[in-house]
Protein backbone atom coordinates (compact mmCIF):
# COMPACT_ATOMS: atom_id res chain seq x y z
CA UNK A 1 0.00 0.00 0.00
CA UNK A 2 1.36 3.41 -0.90
CA UNK A 3 2.03 5.75 2.04
CA UNK A 4 1.84 9.49 2.05
CA UNK A 5 4.60 9.90 4.62
CA UNK A 6 8.09 8.49 5.15
CA UNK A 7 8.47 6.11 8.07
CA UNK A 8 9.81 7.37 11.37
CA UNK A 9 13.18 5.62 10.81
CA UNK A 10 13.74 7.72 7.69
CA UNK A 11 13.80 10.92 9.71
CA UNK A 12 15.73 9.46 12.62
CA UNK A 13 18.49 8.28 10.28
CA UNK A 14 19.25 11.90 9.36
CA UNK A 15 19.66 12.94 12.99
CA UNK A 16 22.85 11.05 13.65
CA UNK A 17 24.90 12.85 11.03
CA UNK A 18 25.31 16.17 12.83
CA UNK A 19 24.10 19.56 11.70
CA UNK A 20 25.34 22.79 10.18
CA UNK A 21 24.50 26.24 11.44
CA UNK A 22 22.58 28.60 9.20
CA UNK A 23 23.40 32.33 9.53
CA UNK A 24 21.79 34.01 12.53
CA UNK A 25 22.31 36.85 15.01
CA UNK A 26 21.72 36.76 18.74
CA UNK A 27 21.30 39.40 21.45
CA UNK A 28 20.35 39.26 25.13
CA UNK A 29 16.61 39.48 25.81
CA UNK A 30 16.96 39.58 29.60
CA UNK A 31 19.37 38.26 32.24
CA UNK A 32 18.61 34.66 31.28
CA UNK A 33 17.49 34.39 27.68
CA UNK A 34 18.66 35.37 24.23
CA UNK A 35 16.75 36.22 21.09
CA UNK A 36 18.00 34.66 17.84
CA UNK A 37 16.94 35.99 14.45
CA UNK A 38 17.71 34.48 11.06
CA UNK A 39 18.20 36.24 7.73
CA UNK A 40 14.46 36.29 7.05
CA UNK A 41 13.68 37.92 10.41
CA UNK A 42 12.20 34.81 12.07
CA UNK A 43 13.01 34.68 15.77
CA UNK A 44 13.32 32.13 18.53
CA UNK A 45 14.39 32.33 22.19
CA UNK A 46 17.05 30.23 23.91
CA UNK A 47 18.77 30.29 27.28
CA UNK A 48 22.56 30.80 27.29
CA UNK A 49 23.54 27.14 27.79
CA UNK A 50 21.31 25.98 24.91
CA UNK A 51 22.68 28.75 22.68
CA UNK A 52 26.20 27.63 23.54
CA UNK A 53 25.25 23.99 22.81
CA UNK A 54 23.77 24.99 19.46
CA UNK A 55 26.88 26.86 18.34
CA UNK A 56 29.28 24.18 19.63
CA UNK A 57 27.28 21.44 17.82
CA UNK A 58 26.28 19.74 21.05
CA UNK A 59 22.53 20.09 20.64
CA UNK A 60 20.60 16.83 21.19
CA UNK A 61 18.80 16.02 17.89
CA UNK A 62 15.68 14.74 19.66
CA UNK A 63 15.28 17.84 21.82
CA UNK A 64 12.44 20.32 21.35
CA UNK A 65 14.99 23.08 20.77
CA UNK A 66 16.51 21.14 17.86
CA UNK A 67 13.14 20.69 16.16
CA UNK A 68 12.27 24.36 16.59
CA UNK A 69 15.64 25.58 15.34
CA UNK A 70 15.47 23.27 12.35
CA UNK A 71 11.92 24.27 11.39
CA UNK A 72 12.82 27.97 11.68
CA UNK A 73 16.00 27.75 9.60
CA UNK A 74 18.65 28.18 12.28
CA UNK A 75 20.28 24.83 11.54
CA UNK A 76 20.51 22.40 8.68
CA UNK A 77 20.89 18.62 8.73
CA UNK A 78 20.94 15.96 6.06
CA UNK A 79 17.15 15.83 6.06
CA UNK A 80 16.72 19.57 5.37
CA UNK A 81 17.19 19.42 1.62
CA UNK A 82 14.92 22.38 0.82
CA UNK A 83 15.82 24.58 3.79
CA UNK A 84 18.25 26.84 1.95
CA UNK A 85 15.85 27.39 -0.97
CA UNK A 86 13.02 28.13 1.44
CA UNK A 87 15.12 30.54 3.49
CA UNK A 88 16.28 32.36 0.35
CA UNK A 89 12.65 32.67 -0.75
CA UNK A 90 11.72 34.17 2.62
CA UNK A 91 14.62 36.64 2.42
CA UNK A 92 13.46 37.61 -1.04
CA UNK A 93 9.85 38.09 0.11
CA UNK A 94 10.97 40.23 3.06
CA UNK A 95 12.87 42.50 0.70
CA UNK A 96 10.36 42.55 -2.13
CA UNK A 97 9.27 46.11 -1.31
CA UNK A 98 12.60 47.46 -2.54
CA UNK A 99 11.89 46.46 -6.13
CA UNK A 100 8.86 48.75 -6.06
CA UNK A 101 10.98 51.81 -5.28
CA UNK A 102 9.49 55.13 -4.11
CA UNK A 103 5.81 54.82 -3.19
CA UNK A 104 5.26 57.81 -0.89
CA UNK A 105 5.44 61.28 -2.45
CA UNK A 106 4.98 64.17 -0.02
CA UNK A 107 3.94 67.54 -1.41
CA UNK A 108 4.19 70.75 0.61
CA UNK A 109 1.58 73.05 -0.99
CA UNK A 110 2.44 75.77 1.52
CA UNK A 111 4.53 76.34 4.60
CA UNK A 112 1.87 78.72 5.97
CA UNK A 113 -0.07 77.72 9.06
CA UNK A 114 -2.50 79.48 11.38
CA UNK A 115 -1.35 77.35 14.33
CA UNK A 116 1.82 78.23 16.24
CA UNK A 117 2.74 74.90 17.85
CA UNK A 118 6.01 75.16 19.81
CA UNK A 119 6.91 71.61 18.80
CA UNK A 120 6.33 72.21 15.07
CA UNK A 121 8.98 70.21 13.26
CA UNK A 122 8.74 72.07 9.96
CA UNK A 123 9.15 75.67 11.18
CA UNK A 124 5.82 76.90 9.74
CA UNK A 125 5.36 80.48 8.49
CA UNK A 126 2.59 82.88 9.47
CA UNK A 127 -0.41 82.48 7.20
CA UNK A 128 -0.14 85.76 5.25
CA UNK A 129 3.15 85.00 3.50
CA UNK A 130 2.17 83.59 0.10
CA UNK A 131 5.87 83.50 -0.76
CA UNK A 132 5.78 80.12 0.99
CA UNK A 133 3.16 78.66 -1.40
CA UNK A 134 3.96 76.09 -4.11
CA UNK A 135 3.31 77.38 -7.65
CA UNK A 136 1.34 75.44 -10.29
CA UNK A 137 4.49 75.13 -12.39
CA UNK A 138 6.42 73.59 -9.47
CA UNK A 139 3.52 71.22 -8.84
CA UNK A 140 3.49 70.11 -12.49
CA UNK A 141 7.21 69.46 -12.51
CA UNK A 142 6.96 67.56 -9.22
CA UNK A 143 4.17 65.39 -10.61
CA UNK A 144 6.43 64.55 -13.53
CA UNK A 145 8.91 63.19 -11.00
CA UNK A 146 6.26 61.21 -9.08
CA UNK A 147 5.36 59.07 -12.05
CA UNK A 148 9.00 58.37 -12.90
CA UNK A 149 9.01 56.04 -9.90
CA UNK A 150 8.19 52.48 -11.04
CA UNK A 151 6.15 51.80 -7.90
CA UNK A 152 2.80 50.15 -8.71
CA UNK A 153 1.32 51.99 -5.70
CA UNK A 154 1.69 55.76 -5.51
CA UNK A 155 0.58 57.68 -2.45
CA UNK A 156 0.57 61.48 -2.72
CA UNK A 157 0.46 63.04 0.73
CA UNK A 158 -0.11 66.77 1.26
CA UNK A 159 1.80 68.13 4.23
CA UNK A 160 2.47 71.63 5.44
CA UNK A 161 2.29 74.08 7.07
CA UNK A 162 -1.43 73.66 6.79
CA UNK A 163 -2.04 72.39 3.24
CA UNK A 164 -5.71 73.48 3.28
CA UNK A 165 -4.47 77.09 3.11
CA UNK A 166 -3.53 76.36 -0.52
CA UNK A 167 -6.42 74.05 -1.43
CA UNK A 168 -6.56 75.40 -4.98
CA UNK A 169 -3.16 73.82 -5.59
CA UNK A 170 -4.26 70.53 -4.03
CA UNK A 171 -7.20 70.42 -6.48
CA UNK A 172 -4.80 71.06 -9.35
CA UNK A 173 -2.41 68.29 -8.29
CA UNK A 174 -5.23 65.78 -7.74
CA UNK A 175 -6.80 66.45 -11.15
CA UNK A 176 -3.45 66.32 -12.96
CA UNK A 177 -2.34 63.13 -11.13
CA UNK A 178 -5.65 61.42 -11.97
CA UNK A 179 -5.27 62.44 -15.61
CA UNK A 180 -1.72 61.04 -15.80
CA UNK A 181 -2.90 57.88 -14.06
CA UNK A 182 -5.43 57.17 -16.79
CA UNK A 183 -2.37 56.15 -18.79
CA UNK A 184 -0.13 54.91 -15.95
CA UNK A 185 -2.72 52.71 -14.19
CA UNK A 186 -1.02 52.85 -10.79
CA UNK A 187 -2.78 52.26 -7.48
CA UNK A 188 -3.08 56.02 -6.76
CA UNK A 189 -4.03 57.33 -3.33
CA UNK A 190 -4.22 60.84 -1.84
CA UNK A 191 -3.90 61.89 1.80
CA UNK A 192 -4.20 65.38 3.27
CA UNK A 193 -2.44 65.91 6.61
CA UNK A 194 -4.50 68.74 8.09
CA UNK A 195 -5.36 70.25 11.46
CA UNK A 196 -8.98 70.43 10.16
CA UNK A 197 -9.40 73.97 11.55
CA UNK A 198 -10.29 75.35 8.12
CA UNK A 199 -12.21 72.43 6.70
CA UNK A 200 -15.67 73.02 5.20
CA UNK A 201 -18.35 71.10 3.28
CA UNK A 202 -16.99 72.12 -0.14
CA UNK A 203 -13.50 70.86 0.67
CA UNK A 204 -14.82 67.60 2.10
CA UNK A 205 -17.15 67.03 -0.85
CA UNK A 206 -14.14 67.38 -3.10
CA UNK A 207 -12.25 64.87 -0.96
CA UNK A 208 -15.22 62.51 -1.21
CA UNK A 209 -15.39 62.84 -4.99
CA UNK A 210 -11.68 62.09 -5.35
CA UNK A 211 -11.36 59.45 -2.62
CA UNK A 212 -8.93 61.55 -0.55
CA UNK A 213 -8.02 60.40 2.97
CA UNK A 214 -7.72 62.79 5.90
CA UNK A 215 -4.99 62.53 8.54
CA UNK A 216 -5.27 64.98 11.41
CA UNK A 217 -3.46 65.82 14.65
CA UNK A 218 -5.07 65.10 18.00
CA UNK A 219 -2.84 65.35 21.06
CA UNK A 220 -5.37 64.32 23.71
CA UNK A 221 -7.96 66.01 25.93
CA UNK A 222 -9.00 69.62 25.31
CA UNK A 223 -6.61 71.37 27.70
CA UNK A 224 -3.59 69.34 26.59
CA UNK A 225 -4.35 69.64 22.87
CA UNK A 226 -4.91 73.39 23.06
CA UNK A 227 -1.76 73.85 25.13
CA UNK A 228 0.32 71.87 22.62
CA UNK A 229 -1.32 73.40 19.56
CA UNK A 230 -2.05 77.12 20.05
CA UNK A 231 -3.93 79.11 17.40
CA UNK A 232 -5.81 82.42 17.37
CA UNK A 233 -8.90 81.95 19.54
CA UNK A 234 -7.30 79.06 21.44
CA UNK A 235 -9.84 76.68 19.90
CA UNK A 236 -7.72 74.14 18.06
CA UNK A 237 -9.30 71.21 19.94
CA UNK A 238 -12.87 72.34 19.29
CA UNK A 239 -12.16 72.83 15.58
CA UNK A 240 -10.34 69.50 15.25
CA UNK A 241 -13.08 67.52 16.98
CA UNK A 242 -15.78 69.25 14.93
CA UNK A 243 -13.71 68.67 11.79
CA UNK A 244 -13.32 64.96 12.55
CA UNK A 245 -17.11 64.62 12.94
CA UNK A 246 -17.83 66.53 9.75
CA UNK A 247 -15.18 64.62 7.76
CA UNK A 248 -16.53 61.28 8.98
CA UNK A 249 -20.07 62.30 8.03
CA UNK A 250 -19.05 63.04 4.48
CA UNK A 251 -16.13 60.67 3.83
CA UNK A 252 -16.86 57.77 6.16
CA UNK A 253 -15.33 56.84 9.51
CA UNK A 254 -12.47 54.79 8.08
CA UNK A 255 -11.30 57.66 5.85
CA UNK A 256 -10.22 59.83 8.79
CA UNK A 257 -7.22 59.05 11.00
CA UNK A 258 -5.41 60.96 13.73
CA UNK A 259 -1.85 61.24 15.03
CA UNK A 260 -0.62 62.41 18.41
CA UNK A 261 2.70 63.89 19.44
CA UNK A 262 4.12 63.46 22.94
CA UNK A 263 5.21 66.67 24.65
CA UNK A 264 6.53 67.05 28.18
CA UNK A 265 2.97 67.99 29.21
CA UNK A 266 1.70 64.67 27.81
CA UNK A 267 4.01 62.45 29.84
CA UNK A 268 1.82 61.76 32.87
CA UNK A 269 -1.41 61.69 30.88
CA UNK A 270 -1.23 58.74 28.53
CA UNK A 271 -4.44 57.17 29.86
CA UNK A 272 -6.37 60.40 29.31
CA UNK A 273 -4.93 60.70 25.79
CA UNK A 274 -5.99 57.15 24.93
CA UNK A 275 -9.42 57.72 26.49
CA UNK A 276 -9.84 60.75 24.22
CA UNK A 277 -9.17 58.59 21.15
CA UNK A 278 -11.61 55.96 22.42
CA UNK A 279 -14.23 58.63 23.16
CA UNK A 280 -13.90 59.93 19.60
CA UNK A 281 -14.41 56.42 18.26
CA UNK A 282 -10.94 55.80 16.85
CA UNK A 283 -9.83 52.17 16.87
CA UNK A 284 -6.11 52.93 17.13
CA UNK A 285 -3.52 55.37 18.38
CA UNK A 286 0.08 55.95 17.33
CA UNK A 287 2.05 56.86 20.46
CA UNK A 288 4.85 58.97 18.96
CA UNK A 289 7.80 60.77 20.52
CA UNK A 290 8.85 64.22 19.35
CA UNK A 291 11.36 64.35 16.52
CA UNK A 292 14.56 66.39 16.82
CA UNK A 293 13.79 68.99 14.15
CA UNK A 294 12.45 72.51 13.59
CA UNK A 295 10.78 74.46 16.38
CA UNK A 296 10.91 71.28 18.53
CA UNK A 297 14.65 72.03 18.88
CA UNK A 298 14.41 75.84 18.87
CA UNK A 299 11.84 75.92 21.68
CA UNK A 300 13.62 73.08 23.54
CA UNK A 301 10.47 70.91 23.39
CA UNK A 302 12.54 67.97 22.13
CA UNK A 303 15.09 68.26 24.94
CA UNK A 304 12.36 68.40 27.62
CA UNK A 305 12.29 64.61 28.08
CA UNK A 306 14.58 61.70 27.24
CA UNK A 307 14.09 58.25 25.71
CA UNK A 308 13.46 56.61 29.11
CA UNK A 309 10.77 59.18 30.02
CA UNK A 310 9.06 58.43 26.74
CA UNK A 311 9.38 54.66 27.18
CA UNK A 312 7.68 54.94 30.61
CA UNK A 313 4.88 56.85 28.88
CA UNK A 314 4.70 54.28 26.08
CA UNK A 315 4.65 51.15 28.28
CA UNK A 316 2.04 52.68 30.57
CA UNK A 317 -0.08 53.42 27.50
CA UNK A 318 0.42 49.95 26.04
CA UNK A 319 -0.60 48.33 29.32
CA UNK A 320 -3.78 50.39 29.39
CA UNK A 321 -4.56 49.57 25.74
CA UNK A 322 -4.16 45.85 26.42
CA UNK A 323 -6.59 46.20 29.33
CA UNK A 324 -9.10 47.94 27.05
CA UNK A 325 -8.82 44.97 24.69
CA UNK A 326 -9.23 42.49 27.54
CA UNK A 327 -12.41 44.37 28.45
CA UNK A 328 -13.75 43.78 24.95
CA UNK A 329 -12.75 46.89 22.97
CA UNK A 330 -10.65 46.32 19.83
CA UNK A 331 -8.07 49.11 20.03
CA UNK A 332 -4.58 49.04 18.49
CA UNK A 333 -1.30 50.74 19.34
CA UNK A 334 0.02 51.42 15.87
CA UNK A 335 3.79 51.34 16.48
CA UNK A 336 3.53 47.97 18.23
CA UNK A 337 1.46 46.63 15.33
CA UNK A 338 4.18 47.67 12.84
CA UNK A 339 6.95 45.93 14.82
CA UNK A 340 4.82 42.83 15.45
CA UNK A 341 3.99 42.53 11.78
CA UNK A 342 7.70 42.60 10.95
CA UNK A 343 8.38 39.96 13.60
CA UNK A 344 5.54 37.60 12.82
CA UNK A 345 4.65 37.91 9.15
CA UNK A 346 6.67 37.35 5.95
CA UNK A 347 6.14 40.97 4.94
CA UNK A 348 7.70 44.36 5.65
CA UNK A 349 5.61 47.36 6.60
CA UNK A 350 5.80 50.45 4.44
CA UNK A 351 6.74 52.52 7.51
CA UNK A 352 9.65 54.65 6.29
CA UNK A 353 11.38 55.09 9.70
CA UNK A 354 11.87 51.35 10.17
CA UNK A 355 13.48 50.31 6.92
CA UNK A 356 16.90 48.96 6.05
CA UNK A 357 18.25 50.22 3.66
CA UNK A 358 16.75 53.45 4.99
CA UNK A 359 13.48 54.69 3.53
CA UNK A 360 14.94 58.02 2.45
CA UNK A 361 14.42 58.66 -1.25
CA UNK A 362 13.74 55.04 -2.16
CA UNK A 363 10.72 54.86 0.19
CA UNK A 364 9.62 58.49 0.26
CA UNK A 365 10.39 61.77 -1.48
CA UNK A 366 9.40 65.29 -0.47
CA UNK A 367 8.62 68.06 -2.95
CA UNK A 368 8.85 71.32 -1.04
CA UNK A 369 6.82 74.45 -1.83
CA UNK A 370 9.88 75.99 -3.59
CA UNK A 371 10.65 72.98 -5.82
CA UNK A 372 13.42 71.63 -3.61
CA UNK A 373 13.38 67.83 -3.34
CA UNK A 374 14.30 66.17 -0.06
CA UNK A 375 15.06 62.57 0.83
CA UNK A 376 12.46 62.54 3.61
CA UNK A 377 10.12 64.78 5.57
CA UNK A 378 12.75 64.89 8.32
CA UNK A 379 15.32 66.01 5.72
CA UNK A 380 12.99 68.86 4.81
CA UNK A 381 12.63 69.71 8.49
CA UNK A 382 16.42 69.94 8.81
CA UNK A 383 16.53 72.21 5.76
CA UNK A 384 14.12 74.60 7.48
CA UNK A 385 16.85 74.74 10.16
CA UNK A 386 19.29 75.85 7.39
CA UNK A 387 20.92 72.43 7.02
CA UNK A 388 20.41 71.14 3.48
CA UNK A 389 22.34 67.88 3.85
CA UNK A 390 19.36 65.86 2.59
CA UNK A 391 18.47 68.17 -0.32
CA UNK A 392 18.58 66.00 -3.43
CA UNK A 393 17.95 68.70 -6.03
CA UNK A 394 15.23 70.94 -7.43
CA UNK A 395 12.42 69.99 -9.81
CA UNK A 396 13.22 73.05 -11.95
CA UNK A 397 16.93 72.31 -12.24
CA UNK A 398 17.46 68.57 -12.01
CA UNK A 399 16.27 65.42 -13.75
CA UNK A 400 14.83 62.37 -11.95
CA UNK A 401 18.09 60.51 -12.67
CA UNK A 402 20.19 63.32 -11.16
CA UNK A 403 18.02 63.43 -8.05
CA UNK A 404 17.92 59.69 -7.46
CA UNK A 405 21.65 59.21 -8.01
CA UNK A 406 22.79 62.29 -6.09
CA UNK A 407 25.44 61.73 -3.44
CA UNK A 408 23.07 63.45 -0.98
CA UNK A 409 20.92 60.31 -1.30
CA UNK A 410 23.40 57.53 -2.03
CA UNK A 411 25.94 58.46 0.68
CA UNK A 412 23.53 58.28 3.64
CA UNK A 413 21.84 55.18 2.19
CA UNK A 414 25.14 53.36 1.84
CA UNK A 415 26.74 54.53 5.07
CA UNK A 416 23.71 53.81 7.26
CA UNK A 417 23.00 50.33 5.83
CA UNK A 418 22.62 48.24 8.98
CA UNK A 419 24.41 45.25 7.46
CA UNK A 420 27.67 47.16 7.74
CA UNK A 421 27.08 49.43 10.74
CA UNK A 422 28.90 48.71 14.04
CA UNK A 423 26.57 46.88 16.44
CA UNK A 424 23.62 46.83 14.00
CA UNK A 425 25.24 44.24 11.72
CA UNK A 426 25.22 41.64 14.51
CA UNK A 427 22.10 42.79 16.38
CA UNK A 428 19.26 40.26 16.62
CA UNK A 429 16.73 43.12 16.86
CA UNK A 430 17.91 44.63 13.58
CA UNK A 431 15.26 42.89 11.39
CA UNK A 432 12.62 44.85 13.35
CA UNK A 433 14.50 48.15 13.37
CA UNK A 434 15.63 50.69 10.77
CA UNK A 435 18.70 52.53 9.54
CA UNK A 436 17.45 56.11 10.17
CA UNK A 437 20.36 58.25 8.90
CA UNK A 438 18.45 61.52 9.29
CA UNK A 439 17.72 61.04 13.00
CA UNK A 440 21.33 60.08 13.73
CA UNK A 441 22.66 62.94 11.65
CA UNK A 442 20.40 65.39 13.54
CA UNK A 443 21.23 64.04 17.00
CA UNK A 444 24.80 62.75 16.65
CA UNK A 445 26.25 64.48 13.60
CA UNK A 446 26.71 61.57 11.18
CA UNK A 447 24.59 59.14 9.15
CA UNK A 448 25.70 56.05 11.08
CA UNK A 449 25.44 57.25 14.67
CA UNK A 450 26.94 55.82 17.82
CA UNK A 451 24.41 53.11 18.57
CA UNK A 452 25.33 52.47 22.24
CA UNK A 453 24.14 56.03 22.98
CA UNK A 454 21.44 56.32 20.28
CA UNK A 455 17.95 57.17 21.55
CA UNK A 456 16.49 55.57 18.42
CA UNK A 457 18.28 52.28 19.09
CA UNK A 458 17.47 52.35 22.81
CA UNK A 459 13.77 53.02 22.17
CA UNK A 460 13.30 50.35 19.50
CA UNK A 461 15.18 47.64 21.36
CA UNK A 462 13.23 48.35 24.55
CA UNK A 463 9.87 48.17 22.74
CA UNK A 464 10.76 45.00 20.83
CA UNK A 465 12.01 43.27 24.00
CA UNK A 466 8.83 44.27 25.79
CA UNK A 467 6.63 42.90 23.01
CA UNK A 468 8.52 39.59 22.93
CA UNK A 469 8.15 39.22 26.70
CA UNK A 470 4.41 39.92 26.42
CA UNK A 471 4.03 37.39 23.61
CA UNK A 472 5.63 34.59 25.59
CA UNK A 473 4.54 35.29 29.16
CA UNK A 474 1.01 36.66 28.87
CA UNK A 475 -1.49 34.46 27.03
CA UNK A 476 -4.12 37.19 26.87
CA UNK A 477 -1.66 39.77 25.62
CA UNK A 478 -0.40 37.28 23.02
CA UNK A 479 -3.92 36.80 21.64
CA UNK A 480 -4.51 40.55 21.52
CA UNK A 481 -1.17 41.41 19.93
CA UNK A 482 -1.66 38.74 17.27
CA UNK A 483 -4.97 40.38 16.36
CA UNK A 484 -3.07 43.60 15.56
CA UNK A 485 -0.95 42.05 12.80
CA UNK A 486 -1.06 43.97 9.54
CA UNK A 487 -1.15 41.50 6.67
CA UNK B 1 44.57 46.96 49.98
CA UNK B 2 42.34 48.09 52.84
CA UNK B 3 38.61 47.39 52.37
CA UNK B 4 37.71 51.10 52.53
CA UNK B 5 40.20 51.80 49.75
CA UNK B 6 38.87 48.95 47.59
CA UNK B 7 35.27 50.20 48.03
CA UNK B 8 36.08 53.83 47.26
CA UNK B 9 34.54 55.29 44.07
CA UNK B 10 36.91 55.04 41.10
CA UNK B 11 36.98 56.44 37.57
CA UNK B 12 38.92 53.62 35.91
CA UNK B 13 39.61 49.91 36.22
CA UNK B 14 41.50 47.11 34.43
CA UNK B 15 40.39 43.79 32.98
CA UNK B 16 42.68 41.11 31.56
CA UNK B 17 41.88 38.41 29.00
CA UNK B 18 44.08 35.58 27.75
CA UNK B 19 45.09 36.20 24.13
CA UNK B 20 45.25 32.42 23.69
CA UNK B 21 41.49 32.31 24.28
CA UNK B 22 40.19 35.59 22.81
CA UNK B 23 41.24 37.69 19.83
CA UNK B 24 41.82 41.44 20.16
CA UNK B 25 39.08 41.96 17.58
CA UNK B 26 36.59 40.11 19.79
CA UNK B 27 37.54 42.26 22.79
CA UNK B 28 37.22 45.48 20.75
CA UNK B 29 33.74 44.52 19.51
CA UNK B 30 32.62 43.87 23.06
CA UNK B 31 34.11 47.20 24.16
CA UNK B 32 32.19 49.09 21.46
CA UNK B 33 28.90 47.92 22.96
CA UNK B 34 29.88 49.41 26.30
CA UNK B 35 31.24 52.62 24.82
CA UNK B 36 28.15 54.50 25.98
CA UNK B 37 29.38 53.97 29.56
CA UNK B 38 33.13 54.40 29.26
CA UNK B 39 36.14 54.67 26.95
CA UNK B 40 38.83 52.01 26.52
CA UNK B 41 42.57 51.53 26.11
CA UNK B 42 43.97 48.18 24.97
CA UNK B 43 47.42 46.75 25.37
CA UNK B 44 48.75 43.29 24.54
CA UNK B 45 51.19 42.33 27.28
CA UNK B 46 52.79 38.91 27.07
CA UNK B 47 49.97 36.42 26.69
CA UNK B 48 47.32 38.85 27.90
CA UNK B 49 45.08 41.57 26.51
CA UNK B 50 44.89 44.38 29.05
CA UNK B 51 41.75 46.53 28.85
CA UNK B 52 41.62 49.78 30.79
CA UNK B 53 38.12 51.23 31.24
CA UNK B 54 37.86 55.01 31.79
CA UNK B 55 34.67 56.58 33.17
CA UNK B 56 33.68 60.24 33.01
CA UNK B 57 32.91 60.18 36.75
CA UNK B 58 34.01 58.00 39.65
CA UNK B 59 31.67 55.01 40.15
CA UNK B 60 30.78 53.04 43.25
CA UNK B 61 32.44 49.65 43.53
CA UNK B 62 29.05 47.94 42.99
CA UNK B 63 28.39 49.86 39.78
CA UNK B 64 31.94 49.25 38.61
CA UNK B 65 31.60 45.50 39.28
CA UNK B 66 28.32 45.39 37.32
CA UNK B 67 29.93 47.02 34.29
CA UNK B 68 32.94 44.70 34.46
CA UNK B 69 30.62 41.67 34.59
CA UNK B 70 28.65 43.04 31.67
CA UNK B 71 31.86 43.45 29.71
CA UNK B 72 33.00 39.87 30.47
CA UNK B 73 29.63 38.48 29.34
CA UNK B 74 29.78 40.58 26.18
CA UNK B 75 33.24 39.20 25.40
CA UNK B 76 31.82 35.68 25.69
CA UNK B 77 28.96 36.62 23.36
CA UNK B 78 31.32 38.18 20.83
CA UNK B 79 33.44 35.03 20.85
CA UNK B 80 30.33 32.98 20.11
CA UNK B 81 29.39 35.39 17.31
CA UNK B 82 32.84 34.96 15.79
CA UNK B 83 32.36 31.18 15.76
CA UNK B 84 28.95 31.52 14.07
CA UNK B 85 30.33 33.97 11.49
CA UNK B 86 33.20 31.63 10.61
CA UNK B 87 30.86 28.69 10.07
CA UNK B 88 28.04 30.51 8.31
CA UNK B 89 29.75 33.31 6.33
CA UNK B 90 29.79 31.51 2.94
CA UNK B 91 26.21 30.28 3.48
CA UNK B 92 25.06 33.83 4.34
CA UNK B 93 26.44 35.12 1.05
CA UNK B 94 25.04 32.19 -0.92
CA UNK B 95 21.53 32.74 0.48
CA UNK B 96 21.66 36.47 -0.31
CA UNK B 97 22.94 35.77 -3.82
CA UNK B 98 20.20 33.22 -4.37
CA UNK B 99 17.48 35.46 -2.89
CA UNK B 100 18.41 38.40 -5.09
CA UNK B 101 19.11 36.52 -8.30
CA UNK B 102 16.67 37.09 -11.17
CA UNK B 103 15.46 40.37 -9.68
CA UNK B 104 15.94 42.32 -12.89
CA UNK B 105 18.57 44.46 -11.19
CA UNK B 106 21.40 43.07 -13.30
CA UNK B 107 21.81 43.07 -17.07
CA UNK B 108 20.55 39.89 -18.65
CA UNK B 109 18.31 38.92 -15.73
CA UNK B 110 14.96 37.47 -16.58
CA UNK B 111 12.38 38.39 -13.96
Amino acid sequence: MATKFERREHFEASLGNGYRLLPFSFSPLNDRDYILTNQAGQYTLLDRPTLEDLVRHRLEPRSDAYATLKSQHFLLDSDSNVAVDLLALKVRTKNSQFTNFTGLHIFVPTLRCEHSCPYCQVSRQSDDKTAFDMSFETANRSLGMVFRSPSPAIKIEFQGGEPMLNFELIRHIVVCAERINQIEHRNLQFVIATNLALVNDDVLSYCKAHDILISTSLDGPKDLHNRNRPRPGGDSYERTVAGIAKARDILGRDRVSALMTTTEASLGRVVEIIDEYVRLNFDRIFLRPLSPYGFAIKTKSYQAYDADDWLDFYFCGLKYILQLNRDGLYFVEHYASIILSRMLTPFESGFVDLRNPAGIGIGALVYNYDGEVYASDEGRMLAEMHDKTFRLGNVHENTWEEIMTSSALLDPLEQSFAGSVPMCFECAYQPYCGAEPVFHYATQGDFVGHKPSSAFCHRNMAITRHLIELLRTDEDANRILMSWLRI
Amino acid sequence: MAKEEADAPRADCDLRFSSAVYSLDTIKKAAYRLSGHCSFDFEVVGGEILCRLHFAQALSSERMAAIKNGFRNEVLDQDLRRTIAEETGPMRNAILAYAFSRTGLQDGDEV
